[in-house]
């Protein structure tokens, strides 16, 4: 067998593990994308508030997140939360570790586009007698909406790929799978393209999907 | 906290390689997406092509995943490389792709007529890239390659996973024996912090005087 058949052939055998790991990995995605919006939108109303001690506190927040690598804030709730008496999973950990993270990122794309609609119009809402929030909603929410969907699916992508670290943790998800199937091979090499490559398609058809979606809703608007 | 002091030598000498670590990397990186980024926005058609896809498929990839390629590719083509070098390598490569993204960008911002403009002058290329592009793409391209370096210096911790001693993986040692694992990860994460904030003040300062500039 010459060496493109050999290696397709094992990769074909490996497929079921690679497969199932791509499910895991996938699933820490979907588990960690709902929380870290939440969080994004929960931290938004003090970052905006205008008050000193509620902002403030969100803005400390997102400098440390920002500051320090998610791998340490992953290896911090696993290795830290035993010793308080909590015993969580480490997919648990690891779907919170990456929901604490992206939840300030998105808070901050969140905030910037908010703030890039003019504050005119809530000067001129209010003055035809609209409530704050019916200003809000009406008019400063759909344009808020159209300019964060791009920087929002980078981060959706960011995110995804930042499942792989869970792997440090000893969840089986993709990465960990292809490291595991190489210590029982020689392809070591292959197998991790065949891994690069489920990551590629993922992220493209995320990006594909929002680019989508923004033009659908700039037609609407 | 004792634990902590009684250890800090250890992890400041982790800490010193993560920073020699993130010092080639970011210098490196962004070297080559300059190059890339460059032949990106001005080269010929397959050239622009090739850069097309060296950014898309990069940037898809997390890089862990890009790391452990590198790692792997070295002993596939038959190269006996240590894990600094192996992983260094990787994410020269992964970051090069970002800074090629901004650097494209930043130079086919600037109006195609000032280009014709020169040439009309009779500037050849490479002064108008010098004196013309050049000058106002820099200007646009600073504050997201701050960002970017940034995320280049948080990443050089992904090596520990993959093999090569640094601050985290030292972290991770100091943890296993001692069991102080609050103590530790937190202080190495100041560590980290330490590093990273005054290019996230600087990129903000950046961001505010750059753009009024343009």
């Amino acid at each position: 067998m010459d060496y493109a058949a050999q290696v397709t052939a094992f990769l074909l055998g490996q497929m079921p593990k690679l497969l199932a790991g791509f499910a895991v990995t996938l699933t820490v995605a979907v588990a960690a994308i709902p929380l870290a919006l939440a969080l994004g939108v929960v931290l938004l109303a003090p970052r905006l508030s205008g008050r000193r001690l509620p902002s403030g506190a969100v803005q400390a927040y997102i400098e440390v997140m920002r500051g320090t690598p998610l791998l340490l804030q992953i290896y911090l709730i696993y290795f830290g939360l035993p010793l308080i008496g909590l015993f969580p999973s480490e997919f648990t950990c690891g779907v919170v570790g990456i929901a604490l993270q992206h939840g300030a990122f998105l808070c901050e794309l969140f905030r910037a586009a908010i703030e890039s609609v003019s504050q005119r119009q809530w000067e001129a809402g209010r003055a035809i007698g609209m409530t704050q929030l019916a200003v809000f909603r009406y008019a400063i929410l759909p344009q808020a909406l159209m300019k964060v969907l791009g920087p929002l699916g980078n981060q959706v992508i960011v995110l995804i790929k930042d499942t792989s670290l869970v792997s440090a943790i000893g969840v089986m998800e993709l990465t960990l799978t292809g490291k595991m199937v190489i210590e029982r091979s020689a392809a070591s090499f292959e197998i991790f393209v065949a891994v690069a490559l489920f990551y590629l398609i993922v992220t493209a058809a995320v990006g594909a999907g929002f680019r989508l979606a923004e033009q659908r809703y700039a037609g609407r608007l | 906290m004792d634990v902590l002091a009684k250890n800090l030598p250890y992890l400041l000498s982790g800490a010193v390689m993560t920073l020699w670590l993130s010092l080639a990397v970011v210098s490196l990186s962004t070297l080559l997406g300059f190059i890339i980024g460059t032949l990106g926005a001005v080269g010929g058609r397959t050239l622009r092509a090739l850069v097309t896809a060296y950014i898309f498929i990069l940037r898809g990839i997390p890089v862990l995943v890009v790391m452990f390629l590198g790692y792997y590719a070295f002993p596939a083509f038959g190269y006996r490389a240590n894990a600094y070098v192996a992983v260094g390598t990787a994410q020269i490569v992964y970051a090069g792709a970002f800074v090629a993204e901004i650097v494209r960008s930043a130079i086919l911002s600037v109006p195609a007529g000032q280009f014709a403009a020169a040439r009309g002058l009779g500037m050849p290329r490479g002064k108008i890239l010098m004196h013309v592009v050049f000058p106002q793409a820099v200007r646009l391209a600073i504050p997201p390659l701050l960002n970017t370096s940034l995320t280049t210096i948080k990443q050089t911790s992904y090596a520990s996973v993959v093999g090569a001693w640094e601050l985290t993986w030292a972290a991770r040692e100091v943890v296993e024996r001692t069991l102080a694992a609050f103590q530790i990860f937190l202080g190495v994460m100041a560590i980290y912090f330490c590093i990273c904030y005054p290019l996230a003040a600087l990129s903000r300062w950046c961001e505010g005087r750059f753009v009024v500039a343009h």
